[in-house]
């Protein structure tokens, strides 16, 4: 009996501490909806640590071909992210007009991309942290690209 | 409850508090209160679109990005004019004139087309440029009525651009052929509060200003 507590204790313990590292940088939610007869759906709810992490499972030819298209603007991406971390609650961007309306905007340490039109629905959300790990990834790759 | 009931309860409830104070940290290092400048543009169409684009963007932000951005003519925060004397107008040494100068009103251009003034006073420079459409002539000239005075009037387009004068001689500190559009908005966020630039004409507004609001009006 003690040993099944013990047991329960360590997985417990083991789960509570994956859980909190898995979901202490956010989650990253991508939804898409197409308003069309039979248009996809499109919800996904990831936690961003998954993204550093995946990103080392994508095959180095990838991600250098990736570098070495973003690699212009990864100083760029770099920057941003790092200012945009002072800066928890802004409107950046809005675009409004009779079909459209495009809105960026950092909220409470996130990133909102809200893109709404007649055919389709997108909202996208990220913690910032992901533009620098993603930047930081690519460098890593193809330094000096 | 047994005592590994016990145990198990104030591990979890440790587990808890320890995430519930590991989670808001890089949260807290966030949500400090800034008071820098913002630069605000704001367009508004006055079509049947209505469309409107509103940028805000914290000036200390570009002033970090814009030296990683090299593309084309913009290297380091710097843009390459390729001639400086544009149309034979040497810019540097106008600007040299403007700025070794008393406040005043340097231009004043008043014609059937255009009305433009450029002046100098307590540290800015100011150009108004109010530009007539040629439809309105002809309305002038037809009907000569107060309506189409009223009409003349909303059709006109207006410029008003107000630079301090300090952001000029930033802009223009850097080489031959070069502006230094860096130096230009570190100058610009020690400035203040400004409207930098407003355009209106009978399609569109356009408001360019500084301040330190995040949110545009």
């Amino acid at each position: 009996m003690i040993f099944l507590a013990k047991a329960a204790l360590g997985l417990g313990a083991t789960l509570a501490l994956a859980g909190v590292y898995v979901f202490h940088e956010g989650l990253i939610q991508v939804s898409v909806d197409e308003n069309r007869a039979s248009g996809s759906h499109v919800h996904i709810w990831v936690p961003a640590t998954v993204v550093p992490m995946g990103l080392h499972f994508v095959s180095d030819h990838k991600l250098e071909e990736a570098a070495a298209k973003a690699g212009p603007y990864l100083p760029v991406l770099r920057e941003v992210s790092k200012e945009l971390a002072k800066y928890p609650e802004a409107d950046l961007v809005e675009v409004r007009d009779a079909t459209q309306y495009v809105h960026i905007a950092v909220h409470r340490g996130r990133v909102y991309i809200d893109a709404v039109s007649d055919s389709d629905n997108i909202h996208v959300s990220f913690p910032m942290e992901t533009i620098s790990d993603v930047a930081d990834r690519l460098e890593e790759v193809a330094p000096g690209v | 409850m047994n005592h590994i009931s016990r145990s198990f309860l104030g591990f979890a409830s440790c587990l808890v508090l320890g995430a519930c104070t590991f989670l808001p940290l890089r949260g807290a290092a966030q949500t400090s209160t800034k008071t820098d400048q913002w630069i605000h543009v704001r367009v508004e169409s006055k079509d049947n679109s209505g469309e409107t684009v509103r940028v805000n963007v914290p000036v200390e932000m570009a002033e970090k990005v814009l030296p990683a951005i090299n593309h084309e003519n913009l290297r380091g925060g710097k843009v390459h004019i390729d001639n400086a004397h544009l149309n034979d107008v040497d810019l540097r040494t106008l600007l040299e004139a403007v700025r070794s100068s008393k406040d005043g009103e340097y231009v004043t251009v008043q014609s059937n087309e255009d009305n433009v003034r450029v002046a100098k006073s307590a540290g800015y420079l100011y150009i108004h440029v109010t530009e007539k459409k040629v439809c309105d002539k002809t309305a002038k000239r037809t009907e000569g009525k107060e309506s189409s005075a009223k009409n003349a009037a909303a059709k006109e387009s207006k410029v008003e651009v107000k630079i301090p004068m300090k952001v000029v001689d930033a802009l223009f500190s850097a080489g031959k052929d070069e502006l230094d559009v860096l130096a230009a908005l570190r100058a610009l966020s020690a400035s203040g509060d400004t409207e930098l630039v407003n355009v209106k004409d009978d399609e569109d507004t356009v408001r360019v200003w500084i301040d330190s609001k995040n949110v545009s009006d």
